[in-house]
């Protein structure tokens, strides 16, 4: 089974302090979307508000036709992986998966049948009889996802809940979780601060802060053409460009950098420019030449750090402190003159805010 | 030097419990030994008087309800407690922290105001209509329970809401996305996982009571006599000694017993232990 | 935030704060009360029993012996307790684990038993007069206390710092009372504050140990009660009270309440 997830307009408070304002997402059957932020940004209160721990101050959740609005947690349906597993200490493994069973009055040869099942999916049967203080924190993990699945929930939520294992486990993991989701089929729910887990498990991703999502879109859109310069530095766009347009001819466009620099952008390659723009890049979208012919941003290189596939220059240009990153081939002393151009690919256009 | 500085450093207080608390003690349980109408003379006689039967019986009794009760009231109250929103916590803490530290006789007469002849209680009933002529409340087995129950209720809660606290909220909230309802998630969850703490207040609370004096002496007198009372009249009063020594020596072993057993239980059941 | 209380449970925890607090309250009021029976609600208005406290010579020499007992007992304790939780932070491993034992014993053997042995064997056995037992037993039952508040509040004491500090030439003794005591001295006032109110509230280490022109309050109280049932008990009991919120002020103050509940 699988269901369709939307939040309307949600507003919610702890207190008096507003943490979420009129936030809307929709989740489409089967589809996999994560919130992605600091914490703070208002992902998990998200989560918690669905799940019916907490209540939202105005707006409406539903799951499918039905309003979960004012449901209690415990008639929601809905299964929760949690950050720290949140296994009961006093229950066996196996226990531990039937508790969603038990608590739907299955015949326990029933719950048994089907704690095992899923135990066998998730590789874990021979450890049914354990309890879960006896168990490694992957181990532990995969009975939470168990318990979570077993009780075969129109939606998953998970929060962080890959944060406490570690760097090799957290990849294994995640591929695991999206297999069995999209084996099953069922609307997910994502709650994490790695960009790198959200990118890749997800179908989409809404980037949050301050209680708003800043943008919602697929891995590729967001990675490439963020929305606004919170996504551009969330994604990695660490230099920020304020141009104005001095002269446009035919998609090629002429544009005036503070200081007096110009540099040729193509629309082809960066979609409509407006007359007052940001040009984001990456430190890999400056090219770092000492070409005095080359057309870009004059600047003087400062302090050189060593990145393994490249070397990284913090540079002072006209327009401020700028990032770039330079060949291994070619290192430059600080207080070279170079010229950065920028590179179309590593480059997004923002609107001025 | 540096090898012994643990031991010089707590010999003071070591010292001052060994001379004052551990010799004194074993002396007063020696003496029950020293009889010369045989070694267990004392406790032959203790035993075999009816009387005195009856006071170790109703002090296990008085002990008994007093925890069982305490154990119900202070476990409900404390998982309210818990839950509540911080600033309500804070309060219901600080008001069950005050009669704690308000000394046992004060809150033991209390009592004595409510349940006298001319207490509280019976002015009330009479005024209703509902009795005629005071009842004599006082000086019987319930008044010794009732005031008992309210003496350790506060100990109850004050233990028990420290170990709910311990219990992550993340449980109940997993326990309710699977579909748990509270009074479930309480049975299955709460409870299971409290249990450690139980014992503990348990503990306290029967060896407490068991071994109690003002309680028992203001609300019991010399009709509902104790262990504690007992020992004092045989003390103070009838300055038989080596009787009083006896109930002593009787009163370690039961709180020594119940300690031993009870952590061997407690230590077994705690589901957080590997 | 979340609400999964059943109404039925804070009814029932609303009666059990009636319970608990409903009886001090009565003491309050019976202690005004103009008749010379207790009574409550109370009849008429008065501050006669108050006086009535200083006029009984034998509750005004109680009080001053139970604050005497209290103030010097606490103070043993501490000199004792402070160094004894020092080394069990500290100096763990020399020590033995039955150690930490001991020092609870005076709380795990009943009071009743520690008061008539202290009686037994040292005020008729050594002939220790009845003021210095009753100290020996006021100082007994509250060290526990002190060692258990300090060590708690050692245990999150980071002995990097005291070991910065020898490191820098600061001599051990001298390390230990400009670095260590002032770091824990929140603990050390809940255990002074602890082991007092322990001490004032005390009554069966105390049964034993009175004599001829000394006792405590409680052991004063208790005898007052048998003659009389006046009113002057409320009174002396409202005292206690105050003295209790004073002390919960204090500590609220100094390091917060949950201390004590912990």
């Amino acid at each position: 089974m699988t269901l369709p997830l939307s939040l309307d307009s949600v507003t919610a408070h702890y207190g008096k302090v507003k943490v979420l304002e009129d936030l809307s997402i929709h989740v489409g059957a089967g589809e996999l979307v994560s919130l992605l932020g600091a914490s703070g940004c208002g992902k998990t209160t998200t989560l918690r508000l669905v799940a019916g721990f907490l209540q939202p101050t105005s707006g409406t959740i539903r799951l499918g036709d039905k309003d979960l609005t004012r449901l209690p947690a415990h008639g929601r349906d809905i299964g929760l992986v949690f950050q720290n597993y949140a296994l009961f200490p006093h229950l066996s493994v196996q226990q531990n998966v039937g508790f969603g069973l038990k608590q739907r009055n299955l015949p326990s040869a029933e719950q048994d049948r089907r704690a095992l099942q899923m135990l066998e999916r998730v590789g874990l049967a021979h450890l049914a009889q354990r309890l879960p203080a006896e168990l490694s924190g992957g181990q532990k993990q995969r009975v939470a996802l168990a318990r979570a699945l077993v009780i075969e929930p129109p939606l998953l939520m998970f929060d962080e809940p890959l944060s406490n294992l570690d760097a090799k486990l957290r990849v294994d993991m995640r591929v695991e979780i999206r297999e069995l989701q999209r084996a099953n089929g069922t609307t997910a729910l994502y709650v994490t601060h790695d960009q790198e887990e959200a990118f890749s498990i997800s179908d989409r991703v809404a980037i949050m802060n301050e209680g708003r999502i800043m943008q919602l879109d697929t891995p590729e859109t967001l990675y490439q053409r963020p929305a606004n310069s919170f996504v551009a530095r969330f994604v990695g766009f660490e230099n920020l460009i304020p141009l104005t347009v001095r002269d446009r001819s035919g998609d090629v466009v002429r544009a005036e950098a503070k200081g007096g620099a110009m540099l040729t952008l193509s629309q082809q390659r960066l979609g409509a420019i407006p007359d007052g723009f940001v040009l984001a890049t990456r430190p890999d979208g400056l090219i770092v030449s000492d070409d005095p012919t080359a057309e870009g941003l004059p600047a003087t290189l400062g302090l050189r750090t060593y990145l393994g596939r490249a070397y990284q220059y913090r540079c002072e240009t006209g327009t401020g402190h700028l990032v770039a990153n330079g060949s291994l081939a070619t290192p430059f002393k600080p207080a070279t003159q170079v010229t950065l151009t920028p590179n179309p690919d590593q480059c997004a256009i923002l609107a001025v805010e | 030097m540096k090898r012994f500085a643990g031991w010089m450093l707590s010999s003071p207080a070591t010292l001052a419990v060994s001379l004052f608390l551990i010799i004194p003690v074993a002396a007063t349980i020696s003496a029950t030994f020293t009889s010369s109408d045989g070694v267990f003379a004392p406790y032959t006689d203790f035993f075999s008087s009816g009387f005195q039967r009856t006071v170790l019986w109703r002090t296990f009794e008085v002990a008994a309800y007093t925890t069982i009760i305490s154990l119900v009231v202070g476990l409900l109250t404390a998982y309210v407690v818990s839950r509540c929103p911080h600033w309500v916590k804070s309060i219901l803490i600080i008001l069950a922290v005050f009669p704690l530290l308000t000394g046992v006789v004060v809150r033991s007469f209390a009592w004595l105001i409510i349940l006298g002849r001319n207490g509280i209680l019976n002015n009330s009933l009479e005024w209703l209509g509902l009795i005629e002529r005071p009842l004599a409340l006082l000086y019987t087995q319930t008044s010794v329970v009732v005031a008992m129950i309210y003496i350790f209720v506060p100990l109850m809660i004050l233990v028990l809401v420290g170990v709910l606290e311990n219990i992550p909220e993340d449980l109940l909230d997993a326990a309710s996305s699977l579909g748990a309802s509270p009074t479930r998630t309480f049975v299955q969850v709460v409870l299971p996982l409290a249990v450690p703490g139980l014992i503990v207040g348990a503990v306290l609370v029967f060896t407490a009571s068991f071994t109690s004096y003002a309680t028992p002496h203001l609300l019991g007198g010399t009709r509902q006599m104790m262990m504690g009372t007992f020992l004092h009249q045989r003390a103070m009063v009838t300055f038989d000694w080596v009787s009083a020594s006896t109930v002593a020596a009787i009163m370690v072993a039961v709180i020594v017993t119940t300690v031993l057993v009870m952590t061997r239980i407690a230590r077994r059941l705690n589901p957080m232990a590997t | 935030m979340t609400t999964r209380l059943h109404p039925l449970l804070i009814v029932l925890t609303a009666l059990v704060y009636v319970f608990l607090l409903g009886p001090l309250i009565i003491i309050f009021g019976a202690s005004v009360s103009d008749t010379t029976f207790l009574a409550f609600p109370p009849q008429g208005l008065t501050l006669h029993w108050f006086e009535n406290i200083w006029e009984i010579s034998a509750f005004r020499r109680t009080i001053v012996t139970s604050f005497q007992v209290a103030l010097l007992g606490t103070a043993f304790a501490l000199l004792i307790g402070i160094p004894a939780a020092y080394a069990l932070n500290r100096h763990r491993i020399q020590l033995p684990a039955w150690l930490s034992t001991l020092f609870v014993l005076p709380i795990l053997v009943p009071e009743i038993v520690i008061g008539f042995s202290l009686l037994r064997s040292v005020n008729v056995g050594l002939d220790v007069p009845v003021f210095t037992t009753l100290l020996i037993g006021h100082t007994l039952l509250v060290t526990p206390y002190a060692i258990r508040v300090i060590s708690a509040s050692l245990a999150s004491f980071d002995f990097s710092i005291e070991e910065a500090a020898i490191s820098l030439g600061s001599h051990p003794v001298k390390t230990f009372f400009t670095i260590v005591l002032p770091n824990v001295r929140s603990g050390v006032v809940a255990a002074f504050i602890l082991a007092f109110i322990t001490s004032i509230n005390d009554v069966s280490v105390s049964l034993f140990l009175t004599g001829p022109g000394i006792s405590t309050l409680p052991i004063q109280i208790l005898a007052h009660v048998e003659q009389f049932f006046d009113p002057t008990i409320a009174s002396v009991s409202v005292l206690l009270m105050v003295l209790t919120i004073i002390v919960m002020i204090i500590v609220e103050r100094t390091l917060g309440l949950t201390v004590i509940a912990k």
